[in-house]
């Protein structure tokens, strides 16, 4: 059993340094800054599966978060000049506060009537940021988006913005998986896969859901923060249904009940749709019929192929263990 | 009184494609988001015949109504069939309706290009006044013809073969198979008669608004709020959500703010959903353990 450990945390250690090393191998810009943005999609969808793959509470409204922590970040650093390490925090925590409150309608709702909730939540916040003038100046966005500073260092290329984003990512790629291993994560599959038996085992169902909001909304708010400061102009159009859409297919294709699905499905549509730029207006058609292909054949997603793929390696390693006489010491 | 006689031929609109969600729903449980986009390729069908093949405008919308619902059903046979009987989840069938809503939007954008077509009304867009109020022939041809349509539909569901096995199977799916109900014929009934539903709702509106390949986005989310404040679901719900809805956001646009009438409307239903979390017109949601 340490042996695995070592072994995995072997592979994590050779992945995490591979990816130290990637800007090195990357020198074109525009392949750097779309790494960049899937990995800053790759949070918010870390915490949508925590949401809608762990707790199986659907929500088509992640683009409000996203919205709510780029504008709260982007005006603290404009306008009262805070500096991009308090304006992060201050971001999480509002969206965190957005999530206690839309957790709580939604906790008495689901299937459809839940999609319907988290849609209209995603619409209110957009409408508000576009008609809000004097504060988030409408239609017209932010312009001018200060960068982080670190000490004296300001960071400001692609490759800068890439160690941070990674930084980041890999701290909320950590945090979700020891959550998703303790207590809180295997409390919120049992609500995903039985809300009322969950309830009479006397697990406080309406408690934990809002926290799986909560948890979602700080991962999005997280994602709007660092997405301000690196695109430099926020603008409601950013932060459309169609946004929100986007976000729950990578997760649905990437695979919602692995944090690694949330990597895979972040970074796959969004090199997916640059690549099919090639072929113009059949390019969202291509996308769509892709999409339908997927959610029918690959139901656990991209990442679930993966598990069936390692699970048959396992059975394979274990078959040929106990043939060779040296079974489980 | 004037927001109020505005507000029902959208209303009226909104009921439509409220009933073509409610339909799909009540019958086979699917939350279906090509909804919008089918009332899209009805203005748009009906748009070719009308105005370029010069169609009489019942044939246009007899016409639309076959194809679109023609695409319904293929919908449900190609995509949905297969999800169901793989058992996918939920999620899984709205994204692959999502793709559906991704596919035909630029189908439409390949076809008849970016442009927003300006669709001719049959009758007139001129103001009638009658005394303070003032409506257009054209709004009363969408209410007319609109309640015209959900009489067509009670009759459908109450009277023939096919409207009484989608009533039975929206009562009890399992039941309505022991008693030798073709389940996979009422779901192909039930997505081809909404995407029709849907395809007159698009004809009708498009002299009102623009046609672009883009516009059913917005109308079906409408039309799906309204479903779901009446209750997903239940007939009388969606056609009274549907008026609900039109009326509301007429007065919310015309006597508070028009640039805050959609955040209006969405707290609306945030509130309906909170106090009664399964629409107004559901007595209660039932729960099977």
């Amino acid at each position: 059993m340490r042996q695995l450990l070592d072994s995995r945390n072997k592979i994590a250690l050779f992945i995490i340094a591979g990816l130290i090393l990637l800007p090195l191998a990357v020198t074109n810009q525009y392949y750097l800054h779309m790494i960049n943005l899937a990995g800053i999609y790759t949070l918010i969808i870390i915490g949508l599966n925590l949401l809608t793959g762990y707790t199986g509470q659907v929500s088509m409204g992640q683009a409000g978060y996203f919205a709510i922590g780029t504008y709260t970040a982007a005006l603290l650093m404009l306008n009262i000049k805070l500096s991009f390490w308090l304006a992060l925090p201050a971001a999480v925590l509002l969206c965190a506060v957005f999530g206690a409150i839309i957790g709580v309608p939604a906790m008495k709702l689901s299937g459809p009537y839940l999609v319907l909730a988290t849609v209209g939540f995603g619409e209110i916040i957009r409408l508000v940021i576009l008609n809000w003038q004097p504060v988030t100046k409408g239609a017209a966005g932010l312009t001018g988006i200060p960068l982080p500073q670190l000490g004296t260092f300001r960071i400001m290329s692609e490759q800068d913005f890439y160690y941070l984003i990674f930084a980041c990512l890999l701290l909320g790629t950590y945090v979700a998986h020891q959550l998703a291993r303790s207590k809180i994560g295997r409390t919120f599959s049992a609500i995903r896969e039985d809300e009322l038996a969950a309830e009479a085992m006397g697990v406080p169902v309406n408690h934990y859901k809002i926290w799986a909001f909560i948890i979602s909304a700080m991962y999005a708010g997280a994602a709007g923060a660092l997405y301000g400061t690196f695109a430099g102009v926020a603008s409601p159009d950013n932060f459309t249904f169609d946004d929100s859409v986007g976000f729950l297919c990578m997760s649905v294709i990437g695979g919602s009940r692995t944090i690694e699905g949330a990597i895979i499905g972040a970074f796959v549509l969004t090199f997916l749709s640059e690549a099919l730029r090639a072929f113009q207006a059949y390019r969202l058609i291509i996308y769509g019929v892709i999409l339908i292909f997927t959610v029918i054949y690959m139901p656990q997603g991209l990442a679930g192929i993966i598990g069936v793929w390692k699970n048959r390696r396992n059975r394979n390693d274990k078959k040929i263990a106990s043939e060779s006489g040296l079974g489980e010491s | 009184m004037q927001y109020f006689l505005n507000g029902l031929p959208i209303g009226a609109i909104y009921a439509l494609v409220a009933l073509s969600y409610s339909l799909i729903y009540a019958s086979s449980g699917v939350l279906n988001w090509s909804q919008g986009d089918m009332v899209m390729l009805g203005a748009y069908i009906g748009f070719t015949l009308f105005q370029v093949m010069n169609f009489g405008f019942t044939s246009t919308l007899l016409v639309s109504m076959l194809v679109v619902g023609i695409v319904g059903s293929i919908v449900q046979y190609c995509i949905v069939r297969p999800l169901r009987e793989r058992q996918a989840p939920p999620i899984n069938v709205v994204i692959a309706t999502l793709g559906v809503a991704i596919i035909s939007r630029n189908v439409a954008l390949v076809i008849w290009g970016p442009d927003a077509q300006n669709f001719r009304s049959p009758v007139s867009t001129d103001p009638l006044a009658f005394g303070a109020l003032s409506v257009t022939a054209q709004d009363i041809l969408i209410v007319v013809a609109g309640i015209g349509l959900m009489l067509f539909l009670h009759f459908f569901l109450q009277r023939t073969k096919e409207g009484k096995a989608l009533r039975a199977v929206a009562q009890d799916r399992y039941a309505a198979v022991l008693m030798g109900v073709d389940t996979g014929r009422s779901d192909a009934v039930a997505f081809a008669a909404s995407a029709a539903l849907g395809a007159a709702a698009g004809i009708l509106v498009a002299p009102v608004f623009f046609v672009t390949f883009n516009m059913g986005a917005g109308i079906g989310l409408k039309g799906f709020v309204a479903a779901v404040i009446g209750g997903l679901g239940s007939i009388p719900g969606a056609i009274a959500g549907g008026f609900l809805l039109g009326i509301l956001e007429a007065v919310a646009g015309g006597k508070i703010s028009s640039g805050y009438r959609d955040a209006i409307t969405f707290s609306v239903l945030i509130l309906v959903l909170w106090l009664k979390p399964s629409g107004l017109f559901i007595r209660k949601a039932r729960q099977k353990v």
